[in-house]
């Protein structure tokens, strides 16, 4: 504890580890979200098929990309894929009438036209983390036509579970018309304050847990990268929460199967591409069963389901992460190329 | 081991023995109900005092926050719907030359 204490003193004031390095271009902006495309390695792709990550709506996508040596689609490029990713950025005082169908719809729908287009494929492996698994899961079951194959990450399909969460937003009393009225975007701090409950000691847990380990450098700059994460989020637009809140939090329309996209009714059993559903074992924010359903209900013939050791954020970004998970996920995506060989 | 490291041990079983029984208290509707209650009768308060200040500034002949809002957010639909139309646009246009690919094959 004592070498970790020191550590901490010879940091302090230093700045905190940059995140989100891998070098992108922006491949197209709208209202507030970019649709960013990450510079291909030096040797040129191995997999002509694009991939699309979509971050959940109130994070930033950097978790994706944390920092160099602990990110995902630093991963990705170096194993040659063709990886965009949406920023949802910061949305404004008039973004309070943003509703569902118009992220779910349209701009993940412009988002996999943009990508492919860019990339001139027909198709693209979207890749959803957590609600913007549920978003990629929705949007592929009405429009597969450029969907190569779904990986819904600790994403959450059947809302009615146990958890805190699904029993605060199901509370009679708490109104969501009156949330949405008050607020217009619903804040993140309201929305931090409802994850920091799920694990009220999870703060004392994190200090006791840095004095265990601060003496590694490697691993504080980990912790630094994902404490700023967790501490950069977004407001939600206020319709669209609206509609997440009433239609799958207290109606639980996925698993009803009566959830509509832009008028057009959402059958996970329509969604025929590849499908990979991940979930973690000690995910406090999406319980491991709410994830896992996905597997269950999709039409696809060709669906995994890997139930893994972790959290909803470690078991993502971790070491472990790196050389377990992405790897496996690179390899799934490898053998789902469409129309050809790989390029090597 | 170290007196640090039973500590540590400690602090994890007590973390979570304590987050368990945290958690298994905040599911309750003795405390679910109340913070609902209190926080959509906040959200209303300021929804009625948000309607009350519009309405005042309305009576002025001035755009109100929300007029702003609706048509900051009509300007940004109106540039979706833009940006859809060069997106059908540039199908379009990738359809014609494929044809025209075509015919030319078919007439050499």
């Amino acid at each position: 504890m004592i070498r970790s204490v020191l550590n901490l003193l010879r940091r302090s004031g230093r700045p905190t580890p940059a995140v989100g390095q891998t070098p992108a271009d922006v491949v197209h902006r709208e209202n507030k979200w970019t649709l960013l495309r990450y510079r291909m390695r030096p040797e040129g792709l191995a997999y002509r098929t694009p991939v699309l990550l979509v971050p959940s709506l109130i994070n930033r996508h950097y978790v994706l990309d944390l920092m160099p040596g602990k990110s995902f689609v630093e991963h990705m490029v170096a194993q040659g894929h063709d990886v965009y990713i949406i920023d949802w950025g910061t949305p404004t005082d008039e973004d309070r009438y943003v509703d569902f169908d118009e992220i779910c719809d349209r701009t993940i729908g412009r988002a996999l036209r943009v990508a492919t287009r860019t990339s001139g494929q027909p198709r693209a492996h979207l890749l959803g983390y957590c609600l913007g698994g549920t978003l990629t899961t929705i949007h592929a079951a009405v429009h597969p036509q450029r969907v190569a194959s779904l990986l819904a990450l600790a994403a959450p399909i059947r809302f009615a579970d146990d958890g805190l969460l699904s029993r605060w937003t199901r509370t009679k009393s708490f109104d969501v018309d009156a949330l949405v009225e008050g607020t217009g975007n619903v804040p993140w701090p309201l929305m931090q304050a409802a994850f920091h409950m799920l694990r009220p000691t999870l703060t004392l847990s994190k200090v006791a847990g840095l004095l265990d380990r601060a003496w590694d450098d490697e691993f504080l700059d980990g912790f630094l990268a994902i404490e700023r994460w967790g501490n950069d989020n977004v407001s939600f637009p206020g319709e669209a929460y609206r509609r997440y809140i009433q239609a799958l939090y207290r109606d639980d329309e996925l698993a009803a199967g009566t959830m509509t996209l832009a008028g057009r009714p959402v059958r996970l059993e329509d969604i025929e591409r590849p499908v990979l559903t991940i979930a973690f074992t000690h995910d406090h924010i999406v319980p491991c069963d709410s994830a896992a359903v996905l597997d269950q209900w999709v039409g696809s013939e060709d669906h995994e389901c890997w139930t893994l050791p972790g959290g909803h954020v470690g078991a993502v970004v971790s070491r472990k992460a790196a050389s377990g998970l992405w790897p496996r996920i690179s390899q799934w995506w490898a053998e789902r190329e469409v129309g050809a060989e790989p390029l090597e | 081991m170290s007196p640090w490291k039973q500590w540590k041990r400690a602090f994890d079983q007590w973390e979570g023995t304590t987050a368990h029984f945290i958690e298994q208290w905040m599911k309750s509707p003795l405390l679910l109900e109340p913070a609902g209650a209190w926080l959509s009768a906040a959200m209303r308060v300021k929804a009625l005092a948000d309607k009350t200040t519009a309405a005042w500034w309305g009576s002025l002949g001035l755009p109100t926050k929300r007029d702003q809002e609706r048509a900051l957010h009509a300007l940004n639909k109106l540039e979706s719907r833009l940006l859809d139309l060069e997106e059908q646009l540039e199908d379009t246009r990738e359809e014609l030359a494929r044809v025209r690919a075509h015919d030319h094959e078919h007439a050499a």
